[in-house]
């Protein structure tokens, strides 16, 4: 139990996939100018990297490693990602087509997001248990929602701070980034003693 | 009597989360309506390249996203009008799309693995446990409609130039 517990949080705050890892950092700076779009973006990457990842750890031990392909790894996985995008837009269309017309833009966006083929590929590197790759996708992206809110909630606060022209729009908001970063290397000195 | 009264800085009204939408049909007193793409979007410097436009066409993605207004205020077909969802629509909508069917899923997964500890054995409990909350986010959908959460609000008419997202 520990040992998945350390792996949670060692995924989503000591090796942050935005502020550690430098992943999905288009979505960083793209959708976080309302806190509310980046808990929908958030929670939409959540479930499409844990489901994907899943999905690419079977094809992973099914058909890659079996069959020595590794060099075919990162186009497979990027056929997974978009599948699983795609699947997860049609089932939500299928269940609520409210819910689709509600939260159906956050999804194409997500195929091009390098987290999530940066997860499945760290996934392959970790070497781990079904059980814990699932863990450690799900966490990875629990990490990079947390940031995206964050980050989205300084933002907010920004547009009513009175910021000189030069630096107003991007170059507060990564002045700002880089802070959040610091911030979060804080996390690196906890250890499992 | 009769002044616009400016809300901007009443914090106490519910936030809405405004787009624009262009008037598509006008069958009695229902309008259909599809959103207008984001400049964010058509705009971006990797339009050319972007994944988001390979995946059907923009009109295919538009149309799948048509949705209906009662026109009380007289609508006509090519209007451009703004409109808008409560903050916390958002919220539950993606708690009840995303977070339901992840929850049972993973759920399932710890029980499976807990009590067998095979993996062929936590990935059908997985599955079973996505199938299982995909019908709870179903049935939540389903509350969330009948409530009239998710239907969007007419809130004005666009005026000539107005985007949306531009903050």
């Amino acid at each position: 139990m520990k040992e998945y517990i350390l792996l949670m949080v060692s995924a989503a705050l000591v090796n942050n996939v935005i502020l550690a890892r430098f992943l999905g950092l288009c979505s960083f700076m793209g959708v976080t100018t309302r806190i509310d779009t980046a808990v929908g973006m958030g929670m939409a990457t959540t479930f499409v990297i844990t489901v994907s990842s899943m999905a690419d750890w079977v094809v992973e031990a099914a058909l890659l490693e079996p069959y020595h392909l590794g060099y075919l790894r990162t186009v497979t996985f990027i056929l997974v990602i978009a599948a699983a995008v795609q699947f997860t837009e049609m089932i939500i269309r299928k269940v609520s087509p409210p819910l689709f017309q509600m939260l159906g833009i956050y999804l194409p966006l997500i195929t091009t997001n390098c987290a999530v083929l940066g997860v499945a590929l760290l996934l392959v590197e970790g070497r781990m248990s079904f059980i814990s790759s699932t863990l450690f996708a799900f966490s990875s992206s629990i990490g990079y929602s947390l940031v995206m809110v964050i980050f989205a909630g300084l933002r907010e606060r920004l547009t009513l701070a009175n910021i000189p022209r030069l630096f107003a729009g991007p170059p507060i908001g990564f002045i700002v980034a880089s802070l959040l970063a610091l911030a979060f290397m804080g996390f690196s000195g906890m250890s499992a003693s | 009597m009769g002044e616009a009264v400016d809300n901007s800085t009443d914090f106490s009204a519910p936030a809405m989360v405004e787009g624009i939408a262009h008037v598509v049909e006008v069958d009695d007193a229902v309008a259909w309506l599809v959103p207008e793409q984001t400049t964010s979007c058509g705009s971006c410097a990797s339009a050319s390249a972007c994944g988001a436009k390979g995946i059907g066409t923009t009109a295919s993605r538009l149309e799948a996203r048509r949705f209906q207004l009662v026109n009380d205020i007289g609508l006509r077909v090519g209007e451009r009008v703004v409109v808008g969802i409560r903050e916390n629509a958002l919220l539950k909508a993606s708690i009840t799309a995303y977070v339901i069917p992840l929850a049972t899923l993973l759920l399932a997964g710890a029980l499976a693995q807990w009590t067998a500890g095979s993996d062929v054995v936590t990935m059908v409990a997985m599955f079973a446990g996505l199938v299982f909350g995909l019908w709870l986010a179903r049935i939540g959908a389903g509350r969330l409609l009948l409530r009239g959460d998710l239907a969007p609000r007419f809130l004005r008419r666009a005026s000539a130039g107005e985007m949306c997202n531009l903050e």
